[in-house]
């Protein structure tokens, strides 16, 4: 009985734990520095790159971005957050068609690496509703954004997540 | 008419005559000149250049070889961290300096940059920017050249513009080619008979008398032939040359015209090249001393070349600075710190061979507008995929690979070589589809048939993976047709096979093992147990699969079909297993990024983007890997793990009828990698993949990653991990005698268990782990 009692407190505590986890405090959003000194040395040099690009992004020097993305894949192909930040790059065009499959294999790679959380997945259904808006989609777009914005309210109010945002 | 009038008459007739062929001649040089002039003045070939090697902290430079890529890039080493410039650098043991030179690139040109780089052993531990003391996460290397796509006359040249070149370079070849260039109107008449007299005081010919103007005219719409019509054409071309156009354009036409030497078969033309070629930098960087070298090999470029003969290039380079100094083009101080410099030459760099099977394809890949001609002269710079390093090591492992098996089988030996057993080896990175290496031949000077994508051969057992995704995956709601956990008969099969002989196939050492599990059918690779279970999902459904995956060639709808009679080339295999290695999402084959025109600053013209779809479900993916894995770790790819190598891998070996190919495709996380061998004539070469071409691969895989592959094959959500009876494929339950790991889709899990309990599965988890620790805390209802 004694045993019983003591696993049903440790179940409890394990359950409020895992609560706790799972309610972030608002506005609080994914940013990709955050994760520049984690993984092996590829990594973190593909993190670097994948900033250097959302800094290339922020200043309005497109291509530039888009190459410093390229590197950082050439550097570590498995690293989510480089196909995050494309995904971005994309999303508010000229060729956001584009952005879907880098939010898959985003996706595919955060939920392989065990790192897809709720911060992550604003960020995928934001962006992908953002990439549906300048497509034009807006009934599937606005469903998208509506999630987002429950995610990650102080990010995604505006329907669209800046470079800076996810720097 | 009397006959002093009609000769009078005749005379002006002559003349009229003469006069109406001169002006004619005239004409007709003058059209030949403006036609030239206008259009485009240089064919000049089209660079392919590599991926740049980024360097970074934690890399090993050792592994990538960074001293042989600073080679090859012209870096020189100085003796010294002080008087570093653009191009040079300084190793010690644990520190080294490099001043990188600046580079173009479409859409992120580097500026040359003073860096540091803090070492420990092999590994680079820091990075830092000497001028700003700032901490870097990166760098790049300029991309290393590739080659060239060459139209008959094997002419490199790189195109300069006369005010970007600095002025000395101008000085230094007018003070010793053409002094009185920017006087003269094409001709120089006191040369001319300065050259006369010094010729008749020495009783021949020993010095000429052509201007910069004619030695121009004379490379640009000229035969070398040395007659008195082909001077006079020469010299009327000169003036009309000169009349027409700047003496800025002429000289800028002259700097990218002259020949300069040659780099192996190919002739260098232009100071943009040769600057490139002798000091490993663009000619806008030329010192004074550089100018003076350059200035000086135009006499003769193979007898002064300054590789060879340094003595004589050192010494007609100080006439060259003398000269300079004569006409005050530059000072004593300039003139003694110039005397006194080394020749200080750039590694001669040699154009690599071994990537024309790659060029191929990128040409192959590039749009239809880009024509042959267009690639031979309109001098397109084409930033590849390719890395070199990469390419290097494909080559050597190819060609070192089948040279050993031919010191071990001699009966492969062929003395023609257009007959000689052949090979094919492909690298990709799964993930973007780049292609990082590609060798379609053992050399491409005896054969240039591409045979990773021009040979359609029977692709053996390598394409038995996808036999087995199509049983692995469910079909919308319905349940896959088969799990790991499902028994495969090896017993001997017989297939009617109408108005023929009944089809019986046998496996590999025609011996039979009655039940098989999935996994052992395809680690051993059973072709008696997989065409059982190809006839169970059917021939559409393995169509589909390859389909998907990035097959292109046309499939036989036969009971064959799983082992592989399919013809298919290297490439589609190696993007079908880029696609598994991609966790289902196939890639499109990627050989450039950008195409740009290389006299400009422009934009890039044309650009490959990156591009992949997912269409293959991760999770059947997944279950099929770890197959794969079984087959490197236990089965007929053991050889890689026996040779040493680590990580993560997963591959196929392949064999296809009477062993005429052979065959290994395989992967890590980061890269997917395809060998064939055989002949290009069909032949048995007597050794299965696991003997021909897993060597080659074992080989590369290891030069690649050093022997210890990186990341891992990450199980996505829906794939569950349970204990099986390997001999049931029953659940193994904690009392079960014999238990084996095994991998499911949700849902999918055997519904038998071992041993047999009531006749009813346990609910996930039963087994043992979380769920069977609670059972037992709380008093479940197993009984």
């Amino acid at each position: 009985m004694l045993k019983r009692a003591l696993a049903l407190c440790v179940l409890t505590a394990f359950s409020a734990g895992c609560a706790a986890l799972g309610s972030l405090p608002r506005g609080s959003s994914l940013r990709l520095s955050e994760f520049v000194n984690e993984g092996d040395p590829a990594r973190r040099a593909s993190m670097r790159l994948t900033l250097n690009g959302l800094d290339e992004d922020a200043a309005g020097h497109f291509d530039q971005a888009r190459a410093s993305y390229e590197q950082a894949l050439r550097v570590d192909p498995l690293n989510p957050y480089a196909y995050l930040a494309l995904a971005r790059h994309y999303a508010p065009g000229p060729y956001p068609e584009r952005t879907e499959s880098y939010l898959q294999q985003t996706e595919a790679l955060l939920t392989a690496q065990d790192q897809l959380d709720d911060r992550a997945r604003a960020h995928i259904v934001g962006l992908r509703g953002q990439a549906l808006w300048t497509q034009g989609y807006s009934a599937e777009a606005s469903s998208y954004l509506r999630q987002a914005r429950h995610l990650a309210p102080g990010v995604w109010e505006d329907g669209r997540l800046d470079a800076a945002e996810l720097r | 008419m009397g006959l002093l009038g009609r000769g009078s008459l005749l005379l002006t007739l002559l003349a009229f005559v003469l006069g109406f062929y001169l002006a004619s001649s005239v004409a007709h040089l003058d059209r030949v000149v403006r036609e030239r002039f206008a259009g485009q003045l240089f064919q000049v070939p089209s660079r392919v250049l590599s991926a740049p090697t980024i360097l970074y902290p934690g890399l090993d430079w050792k592994h990538i070889d960074l001293p042989g890529v600073l080679a090859r890039l012209g870096y020189r080493e100085q003796s010294s961290a002080q008087v570093l410039t653009a191009g040079r650098f300084y190793w010690t043991r644990n520190s080294a300096r490099i001043y990188l030179q600046a580079f173009e690139h479409p859409t992120r040109p580097e500026p040359e940059r003073n860096v540091s780089f803090q070492l420990s052993g092999s590994r680079i531990e820091e990075i830092h920017d000497v001028s700003t003391g700032r901490e870097l996460g990166a760098v790049l290397l300029e991309p290393e050249l590739v080659g060239l796509y060459y139209g008959p006359n094997r002419k490199q040249q790189e195109l300069v513009k006369i005010d970007k070149v600095p002025e000395h370079l101008a000085d230094a070849v007018i003070a010793v080619e053409d002094q009185r260039f920017l006087d003269h109107h094409g001709i120089d008449p006191r040369r001319i008979l300065g050259a006369f007299l010094a010729n008749l005081r020495a009783g021949q010919i020993r010095e000429g008398a052509s201007t910069l103007t004619q030695q121009l005219v004379k490379n640009f719409f000229l035969t070398p032939e040395r007659t008195y019509r082909r001077k006079i054409q020469e010299a009327t071309m000169a003036l009309i040359v000169e009349a027409r156009y700047e003496k800025r354009a002429i000289l800028e036409a002259y700097f990218n015209e002259v020949y300069m030497g040659r780099r192996g078969a190919t002739a260098i033309h232009g100071m943009g090249e040769a600057s490139r070629y002798y000091f490993g930098k663009p000619a806008a960087k030329l010192l004074v001393e550089e100018s003076a070298l350059l200035a000086a090999i135009i006499q003769g470029p193979n007898g002064l070349s300054p590789y060879r003969w340094p003595d004589r290039a050192r010494e007609r380079r100080n006439l060259v600075l003398d000269r300079m100094l004569g006409q005050g083009k530059i000072d004593a101080e300039q003139h003694a710190r110039a005397i006194a410099s080394e020749l200080r030459l750039a590694h001669a760099t040699h154009e690599p061979e071994d990537a024309r099977y790659f060029l191929d394809l990128l040409r192959q890949q590039l749009p239809e507008v880009y024509t042959q001609e267009d690639l031979e002269g309109e001098g397109l710079r084409i930033h590849s995929t390719l890395d070199m390093r990469l390419q290097a090591l494909a080559s050597k492992s190819l060609r070192e690979g089948l040279e050993s098996l031919e010191r071990k089988y001699p009966e492969l030996v062929r003395e023609d070589v257009t007959r000689q057993l052949q090979g094919c080896i492909i690298a990709l990175r799964p993930q973007t589809g780049e292609v990082l290496a590609l060798a379609g031949g053992r050399d491409y000077r005896d054969s240039q048939y591409n045979r990773c994508t021009q040979a359609n051969r029977p692709a053996g057992s390598v394409f038995k993976p996808v036999a087995y995704l199509a049983a692995l995956e469910p079909r919308g709601a319905r349940a896959p047709v088969m799990t790991l956990a499902d028994r495969l008969d090896d017993s001997p099969l017989e297939v009617p096979v109408a108005g023929e002989e009944p089809w019986r196939p046998e496996n590999y050492d025609r011996e039979y093992n009655g039940e098989v599990s999935l996994r052992e059918a395809l680690e051993r690779s059973l072709n008696v147990a997989t065409a059982r279970l190809g006839l169970e999902i059917g021939a559409a459904r393995i169509v589909n699969m390859a389909e998907r995956l990035g097959i292109e060639s046309r499939l036989p709808r036969v009971p064959s079909l799983p082992l592989g009679v399919a013809d298919l080339t290297p490439l589609e295999v190696s993007r079908a297993y880029a696609t598994l290695a991609n966790g289902g999402v196939r890639p499109s084959i990627r050989t450039y990024e950008d195409v740009v025109q290389a006299d400009s600053d422009a934009n890039s013209l044309l650009r490959r983007e990156i591009d992949f779809e997912r269409t293959v479900e991760a999770g059947p993916v997944y279950l099929l890997t770890s197959l794969l894995e079984g087959v490197v770790d236990r089965g007929t790819g053991k050889g890689v793990r026996l040779a040493g190598l680590r990580g993560p891998i997963a591959g196929k070996t392949g064999t296809s009828d009477d062993l005429r190919d052979a065959w290994f495709a395989g992967f890590t996380p980061e890269l997917v990698v395809v060998v064939w061998v055989g002949f290009d004539e069909p032949q048995s070469i007597g050794l299965p993949g696991s003997q021909a071409a897993l060597p080659i691969w074992i080989q590369f895989l290891r030069g690649a990653t050093g022997g210890q592959s990186r990341g891992a094959f990450l199980m996505p959500p829906g794939v569950t991990r349970l204990d099986i009876d390997p001999t049931t494929g029953a659940r193994a339950l904690a009392s079960c005698p014999r238990k084996q790991p095994e991998y499911f889709l949700e849902g999918s899990e055997p519904k038998k268990t071992c041993p047999e309990w009531g006749g009813q599965p346990d609910a996930p988890g039963a087994a043992d782990g979380f769920g069977g620790f609670l059972r037992r805390l709380f008093g479940g209802s197993k009984k």
